[in-house]
């Protein structure tokens, strides 16, 4: 009925594709792609209106918060928070979150990887399928459900109050999507391609890291960015399986500005502004990696 | 900011400790310290958890300094939450067995239930021997205290009437004068719509503050007997006709645009609601006595220039309610977890009889702008804020009945269905029928 | 109707060979095996058992059947927050994935700003549950917030008061969080489609939108799959965001059933319904899985592998 373009029955799925893309591609996209221009510009707009009113907030002292025009810089710009943020070991703060965050997500997403290439690649062994229902069943386990036992198990484990209570249940949390994702990802990468690498020798773990991992990088960049930001984010687990304020971590700190009677919403504004800052410049600097990453193929 | 001092002293304090010392030896790879269950310190020390925060914090910081000083052998070691942070914590601390020496708590329905589950200690007895600690306390502030007759808490910290705030640099530009009735705030409510100024503010999604409402409104019309049958767990206990009436009343509130456009997106927590008032887009609030401080904080030179009134809430004509009733806090409250071992349990003791009842402890809590659980505070009532710390004691004690808020009066099951119920209300989602019918469900519970 | 890019040609090969070398693979599940059996399963047996059970959160562990069960499936809180829970779902789906995709098609594309849009787009990924809450009820405040700084009357709505204002709300700051996130994925996706493929369709005289529709989305497939998981099963277990935000209200018009959950367990001390809600939550978990990998067109393998 309509043009058919023809692939041929060797052509992969597009997100092995090797990256012979053709230079002019982006320039034809963008021709063809106004709508997403003009969506593009607006969003922007939306994404910025709320931090242009964190950072100029952080300029403010909270006397005279709500005195002052929302979106009105402040006239005699105060840099009172950002001493009250920092006099309060936010950067202590900041350098646990990311201990716990890297900690955590490393052996996460490698060892669901692991999980997940075992899944695909021996699907026939009931032990496996039971493994892949299990973690299944651990999609959307609610975390305030299970928080009581986790907690008593890290009691347990001699562990509470430390960096590693946190670490340790994170990993756990993170493995049940990471392994659907991944799985769900190796299992497009066709069958012959395991086939000759068999044929050539290869050993499992060897299949494992040079076909199935430069094949799923793009997913597994998907997954580590998304679960880093759940666990850098994550305030349960640090508020129960912690307690001193040395082992805090960012998000416990902010609620930290949140008096008995009120919030000290400058100052929030302040320690959201200074921790966000090397992160951006860090994605700054990684970007090119990151979007790499999320487009690499085969040969790469 | 002071907070940043304490987050310090904490901090040096942990880490001079025991478990601090090894739990930060060992880098956060494997603190084998349990700070939840027994205490750091080592030998004679308590674990002590509370609300982080101003005004607060740095008392309680301090009363706890001055304890560890003049006791070098024991020591106390307290770690602090934010307000909702610390409900979470607290309560898996102790579903897991994992409680501190002393808990910080509201008294009322929540200490019943650790009562009923045996995880707090009898004070009744500790508090006969030592009767002396006990008539330092206002006897007001042992009720919320006390379960099925006995004490399973010290009263500490302030008493915190809920009171009517109003602008009176509002009420002047509009020429008319404070209510002395509930009609005269009928009157006035069309009076402050006409001029562009919401009547009252309210922070409504934070549910408590719309429950405030309805406890005044209850009280002046029907008396303290119908909360009263409520709280005993009385079958049909808000059947009685005075709820309906009530309910009744707040609806026609709400619908006669007495409380600000928006109020639902609210919320108590940023202040929004006093900021209201303070600005001027609003000309009275019902809230919290807590909130002279905050305002006095907030509003520029509002309260010092005398802007802000108060008063206790209006009579309601033929009403059966004493005018003199209040609604509050008749104080916070410390108990003892009964897992402690003996030895942590006499430091608290201890901490309960010389500290919490000292001269410090008073003048710090009146210098925050509060009235202390403390008996003879008046004489420090000095300064800028005499009047108003004048005014709220005289409040506090003058009432016929300080009956504790509902929410945390009763069990935290029915003040969950009651908040939720509240707020029902208030979004006029539920009749004031179906309101009674399920309230009534959850007497008892 | 042709298919204009195919599907994963997958060749069919005998599976005589699988079973003799999943034998050599099984090691290598083990890690998170273990691993998340300690930490997720143990856990979740513990829930499954206090469903069975009457527990205040604080005394004693009353064995007590049925009961909590028959309380929770006839509470008219239940049906109520698994629409809202849905509602959210879909929503949150049906609003992310078309400006997802546009705007990840727009950086792919666009080069002169792209490396500054996308640095300025990962911003709001990296604010936690609480500095965004403290924003958008800043913003959203009727007397403070957007409508007073922008001097627009239009924006001094009751944002978060009214039912269905108050869903919008929510979506959008879901949205906004989140949208970014995905427009990275696409875009790394649509980067890799060869040019080859539009330069074809232009002799043969496709038009722009054609393109879009019979190149590109096909091409994207499998990752808007990946994206519409994490998109659909991290709205099950939505919470941070809604509590912080609304708190369930107005009333009960956004409380899902995370939420509803929370309410039961941890305000009113009711563990034995909150926890036959976090059953219900666990399973449909494993139910949407199922889904998705059927929408994937992988049903044959699922069914081996399945639950």
């Amino acid at each position: 009925m309509t043009t058919t373009v023809n692939v041929t029955g060797t052509q992969t799925p597009a997100h092995h594709q090797p990256p012979k893309r053709n230079r002019r591609t982006g320039h034809k996209l963008a021709k063809m792609n106004w709508i997403g221009g003009g969506l593009g510009w607006v969003w922007l707009f939306i994404v910025m209106i709320p931090i242009y009113w964190i950072v100029i907030t952080s300029f403010k002292t909270q006397a005279n918060y709500f005195i002052t025009n929302t979106f009105a810089p402040p006239r005699d710009p105060t840099f009172e928070n950002y001493k009250t943020v920092i006099d309060n070991d936010v950067a202590l703060y900041f350098f646990n979150s990311v201990l716990v965050t890297v900690g955590a997500i490393i052996p996460a997403v490698a060892i669901s990887f692991m999980a997940a290439y075992a899944i695909v690649r021996g699907s026939g062994r009931l032990i496996l399928r039971l493994t892949n229902t299990m973690f299944l069943a651990g999609l959307a386990i609610p975390l305030q459900a299970v928080i009581i036992p986790v907690y008593l198990i890290i009691i347990r484990l001699k562990l509470y109050d430390s960096l590693l209570a946190i670490v340790l249940p994170s990993i756990a949390f993170a493995i049940p999507l990471s392994v659907l994702v991944l799985s769900n990802f190796i299992r497009d990468v066709p069958k012959e391609l395991f086939e000759s690498m068999r044929m050539d020798g290869a050993t499992e773990w060897g299949t494992l890291w040079r076909l199935a991992f430069p094949l799923t990088r793009p997913a597994l960049v998907t997954v580590t960015i998304y679960n880093a930001l759940g666990i850098w984010n994550g305030f349960l687990l640090p508020l129960v399986l912690t307690q001193s304020p040395d082992k805090r971590t960012m998000p416990l700190a902010l609620v930290n500005f949140q008096g008995q009677f009120g919030v000290n919403v400058p100052a929030i504004a302040a320690s959201v502004t200074l921790t966000t800052i090397p992160i951006v410049l860090l994605y700054a600097i990684g970007r090119r990696q990151l979007v790499s990453g999320l487009t690499a193929g085969i040969g790469k | 900011m002071t907070n940043s001092n304490f987050s310090r002293r904490n901090f040096l304090g942990l880490a001079a400790g025991a478990a601090g010392a090894a739990a930060l030896a060992a880098c956060g790879s494997s603190g084998p310290s349990d700070k939840g269950g027994s205490s750091g310190g080592g030998g004679g020390g308590a674990s002590y958890w509370s609300l982080s925060g101003e005004p607060g914090q740095p008392i309680r910081q301090a009363a706890i300094d001055r304890f560890n000083k003049a006791n070098s052998g024991t020591k106390i070691t307290p770690t602090f939450f934010q307000n909702d942070a610390y409900k979470q914590k607290i309560k898996t601390a102790i579903g897991a067995g994992q409680a501190p020496t002393m808990i910080w708590g509201w008294g009322g329905g929540g200490l019943k239930s650790y009562v009923d589950a045996s995880q707090v200690v009898d004070l009744t007895d500790w508090f006969g021997q030592n009767d002396a600690v006990k008539q330092k306390i206002l006897p007001s502030s042992f009720g919320a205290a006390t379960v099925n007759g006995k004490i399973y808490a010290m009263p500490i910290e302030t008493v915190q009437p809920i009171v009517l705030f109003y602008n009176k640099k509002v009420f002047e530009k509009v020429g008319v004068e404070p209510p002395k009735t509930y009609g005269d705030i009928l009157n006035l409510i069309p009076k402050f719509n006409a001029k562009g100024i919401a009547p009252f503010s309210l922070a409504g999604q934070s549910r408590w503050t719309n429950m405030m409402w309805l406890e005044f409104m209850l009280d002046r019309n029907a008396g303290s007997d119908v909360f009263n049958n409520v709280f005993a767990g009385k079958a049909g206990a808000w059947s009685d006709p005075a709820v309906l009436d009530m309910l009744t009343k707040v609806q026609d509130l709400v619908k006669g645009n007495a409380f600000i456009k928006g109020f639902s997106s609210i919320t108590a927590d940023s202040n929004a609601d006093q900021a209201l008032l303070y600005t001027g887009k609003a000309a009275m609030m019902v809230h919290g006595s807590w909130s002279y401080g905050i305002q006095k904080a907030n509003g520029g030179d509002f309260v010092k220039s005398g802007g802000l009134g108060w008063m206790n809430f209006p009579p309601i004509e033929g009403g059966k309610g004493d005018p003199s009733n209040t609604v509050g806090n008749p104080g916070q409250y410390l108990s003892i977890s009964s897992k402690a071992s003996a030895a942590e349990q006499d430091v608290a003791k201890k901490f309960f009889s010389t500290t919490l009842v000292d001269d410090d402890e008073k003048a710090g809590w009146v210098k925050s702008g509060g009235v202390p659980v403390l008996t003879n505070s008046d004489s420090l009532f000095t300064g800028d804020d005499a009047q108003f710390l004048k005014d709220m004691s005289a409040i506090a004690s003058g009432a016929k009945t300080f009956a504790q808020s509902w929410d945390q009066a009763l069990s935290p099951t029915a003040a969950e269905t009651l908040l939720d119920n509240i707020a029902k209300l208030f979004q006029l989602q539920v009749t004031p029928q179906q309101w009674v019918d399920a309230m009534n469900g959850v007497i008892g519970k | 109707m042709t298919t204009l890019a195919p599907p994963a040609v997958r060749v069919k090969e005998s599976k005589t060979a699988k079973g003799g070398r999943g034998g050599s693979v099984l090691w290598m599940a083990a890690p998170a095996a273990v691993y998340f059996f300690a930490f997720g399963v143990i856990p979740l047996l513990g829930v499954l058992y206090l469903s069975f059970t009457t527990w205040d959160g604080i005394g004693a562990i009353k064995f007590t059947g049925l009961t909590s069960w028959k309380a929770e499936l006839t509470d008219p809180g239940l049906p109520h927050s698994l629409w809202v829970t849905f509602e959210i779902m879909i929503l949150s789906w049906l609003v992310q994935t078309p400006i997802s995709i546009l705007l990840g098609v727009f950086t792919a594309s666009f080069k002169r700003y792209r490396a500054l849009l996308a640095v300025l787009y990962f911003i709001p990924l990296l604010l936690s549950g609480v500095a965004i809450s403290i924003t958008f009820k800043a913003l959203l405040d009727p007397n403070f917030g957007l409508g007073a700084g922008f001097g627009i009357d239009a924006l001094k709505q009751d944002w978060l008061g009214q039912p269905r204002l108050a869903m919008a709300t929510l979506i959008f700051v879901v949205s906004w969080q989140w949208i970014p996130f995905h427009s990275l994925i696409y875009q790394g996706a649509v980067r890799q489609i060869p040019g080859s493929l539009y330069e074809a369709s232009q002799i043969d005289g496709a038009g722009r939108m054609r393109q879009f529709f019979s190149i590109t989305l096909p091409q994207i497939k499998y990752t808007i799959i990946t994206s519409s998981t994490l998109m659909v099963v991290g709205s099950l277990t939505f919470f941070d965001l809604i509590y912080v935000l609304t708190g369930g209200g107005p009333g009960d018009s956004t409380r899902a059933l995370a939420l509803e959950m929370y309410q039961k367990g941890f305000m009113a001390n009711l563990m034995g319904p909150a926890s036959c809600i976090a059953v219900i939550l666990v399973l449909l978990g494993v139910i949407l899985a199922q889904l998705l990998r059927r929408l994937g067109g992988r049903g044959d393998e699922s069914m081996m592998e399945g639950v």
